[in-house]
């Protein structure tokens, strides 16, 4: 059993640290005030291989494992969650044809994907039938030697970008949900406005609008008509990510609040020096703790899955109390700052806004309990 | 021709807290100096401009051999270390015997190039002291360098002016810190860095003792005490008038 880095993975997070620090803490409010990262942003992340992190090399990947992958995108959420928002989306979609694809659709998608010129999309959810597969309106009819597409999908991260569409859709053959990939702005392919979020600026959300897109029947991602699969593993690999953006929010709560601590006074004394503060300073630490270890852990785990069911129970598992304790350390953090945490100028109240949204996006809280009870009692 | 950088593990100074007036280091992770990551970054461009090969050259304990993949993994093309858990603390004078013995054994050696100094004593001494032992020119408060064949044209930066010298090759250099930016490695480059060429050399493959007794003992760590003069001023011109007859602005 290792809790230590390796020196690589040390140089990893080291990397990934002095980027944001250096590249994005600059602009981090430009980028939560236009909802939108900057290209040279997306384009320095890419040159740092994060686009493909833990993709084989083959593939044009970087092959660091998804326990480095963590390390990364932790130290980039703590400076900014929309970047790595952005690079999280995308590694689901990613790992989605890394796992499923065929080898003329990785080496199709994959090598431009982990070079940052394509940009992933996953897209599940429709209006209305929330995260039930069985409910999916989307259609896919086979016409002779390809596919035509109709539906709409709704908040899909990155669907503004160029690059491979994941979507489930239920085929016209099967009648059961089936994956294809699509390249968005193909013909028939459009976005709406970005919508307007609470928390994750720079993470951009469009609903997906699909008209008659044409697709040749190899864009078929796995089996016909038996699309659960790799909706389940894709959800579950998007853990990593969403672990790793509420754990970099937890991180930067612990860290302004310890730094705040010292430098706020209260009749001469810095307000670290009291009782009630340090207790809320050792919540935060322990909070801290136990997420990144869980975080690590699963991106371990993603390395070698024992099975796609195995991993499912544990990226659920893992995201309830990741997202929980990134809610409750920005709540603490708030309550540190007193006041002064609801104000713009102070970084604390984007930490809040961006904390409550981990527990509701891909796939909320009580559904990942019932992922772990199901697993558990089956 | 090979560039030399050399370059110092120190630990890694933002993690490290003072407690009692004294710095912890225990439990600190080691990482190279700050002004020897603008030494290797100068080394980097002059290679990728010249197609120069770049070596980087380290004496420390064991965990250098580690802590040297930072370098490698900058773009640095093969390390030379001399390892030795021995060499834990070692004063200037024994370190430029190491690095001068470590940098005679590497043939074709065009340009070695040091940081102004180190990024925990910033004693500034092994540079000048390695070009004494080698017997070569050096210059020192370099901020930009150019190759020209066998000739490196130099700019210094010192307090009022600029320095401008031609210099044959070889010869020793120290730059200042903001003589460029380091670049930041990438992720392959990173997992790279283990399967680059190490030269790994003992205190016997240099013929070096290391003395008994040390000629230096470090008294305080701390920075000087200054008084505070505590000027009150009543406008923003007696606070310009103060300002300027201390010499801060208007010179």
């Amino acid at each position: 059993m290792q809790f230590t880095l390796t020196k690589e993975q040390a140089l990893i997070q080291k990397m990934a640290r002095d980027y944001a620090e250096q590249n994005i803490a600059p602009i981090a409010e430009q980028i939560e005030k236009e909802n939108r990262v900057p290209d040279e942003i997306l384009k320095g992340l890419a040159e740092l291989d994060l686009f493909g992190m833990a993709m084989p090399e083959a593939y044009g990947g970087a092959d660091a494992g998804y326990d480095s992958y963590v390390l990364a995108m932790e130290q980039i959420a703590r400076v900014s969650c929309g970047p790595a928002m952005a690079i999280s989306a995308h590694s689901l979609g990613l790992s989605a044809i890394s796992n499923f694809g065929t080898e003329e659709q990785k080496q199709k998608y994959m090598p431009k994907s982990c070079k940052g010129e394509y940009i992933t999309s996953f897209a599940f959810t429709e209006p209305g039938t929330g995260s039930d597969p069985k409910q999916i309106t989307s259609t896919a009819v086979r016409e002779g030697d390809h596919y035509i597409i109709n539906g709409t999908k709704r908040f899909i991260t990155n669907a503004n970008y160029p690059g491979p569409l994941v979507v489930f859709v239920k085929d016209s053959v099967s009648g059961k949900p089936t994956a294809f990939i699509i390249d968005k702005f193909c013909e028939g392919y459009s976005i709406s406005e970005p919508w307007e979020k609470l928390g994750w600026h720079g993470g951009v959300l469009c609903d997906v609008y699909m008209q008659n897109v044409k697709i040749p029947l190899e864009n078929l991602l796995g089996e016909l008509g038996n699309g659960y699969p790799v909706l389940q593993y894709g959800i579950a690999f998007g853990k990593i990510g969403m672990n790793s953006v509420a754990l970099g929010t937890t991180l930067a709560a612990f860290e302004e609040s310890v730094k705040y601590a010292k430098e706020k006074t209260h009749r001469g004394e810095p307000i670290a020096k009291f009782q009630a503060i340090q207790l809320k300073i050792a919540d935060l630490a322990m909070k801290y703790e136990v997420s990144r270890w869980m975080a690590y852990r699963l991106g371990s785990l993603a390395n070698k899955p024992k099975s796609p069911a195995d991993f499912a129970k544990e990226a659920a598992l893992s995201k309830v109390v990741i997202a929980e304790n990134a809610m409750a350390a920005a709540r603490i953090a708030m309550d540190i700052h007193g006041s002064y945490g609801l104000m713009a100028d102070y970084k604390v109240a984007r930490i809040y806004r961006d904390a409550i949204m981990g527990p509701q996006v891909e796939g909320v809280i009580d559904m990942q309990k019932l992922i772990v009870a199901g697993a558990i009692l089956a | 021709m090979n560039i030399i950088v050399a370059m110092k593990q120190v630990p890694d100074l933002q993690q490290v807290r003072i407690r009692n007036r004294e710095p912890v280091i225990e439990g600190v992770p080691y990482t190279l100096g700050i002004i020897d990551k603008n030494a290797l970054e100068a080394g980097i461009q002059l290679k990728e401009a010249t197609g120069s090969n770049l070596i980087v050259v380290s004496a420390g304990n064991e965990e250098v051999e580690e802590t040297i993949k930072e370098a490698l993994a900058a773009g640095a093309d093969e390390a030379y270390l001399v390892l030795d858990d021995k060499l834990d603390g070692m004063e200037s004078s024994l370190t430029a015997s190491l690095l001068a013995a470590t940098i005679k054994k590497i043939e074709e050696v065009g340009l070695v190039i040091f940081g102004e100094g180190s990024g925990d004593n910033y004693s500034g001494q092994v540079g000048s002291r390695v070009a004494e032992i080698l017997d070569l020119p050096q210059v020192g408060y370099v901020s930009k360098i150019e190759l020209d064949g066998t000739t490196a044209k130099i700019t210094r930066s010192l307090e009022d002016c600029e320095e401008l010298l031609e210099v044959q090759l070889p010869m020793v250099v120290t730059v200042l810190g903001d003589i460029n930016e380091p670049r930041i490695p990438s992720v392959s480059q990173i997992l790279k860095a283990g399967r680059k060429p190490k030269e790994i050399l003992e205190l016997d493959d240099l013929d070096i003792e290391i003395p008994k007794d040390k000629k230096i003992s470090t008294l305080s760590n701390l920075a000087p005490e200054t008084d505070r003069k505590r000027v009150a001023v009543k406008s923003v011109s007696d606070l310009i008038t103060a300002l300027q007859a201390e010499g801060f602005v208007g010179r």
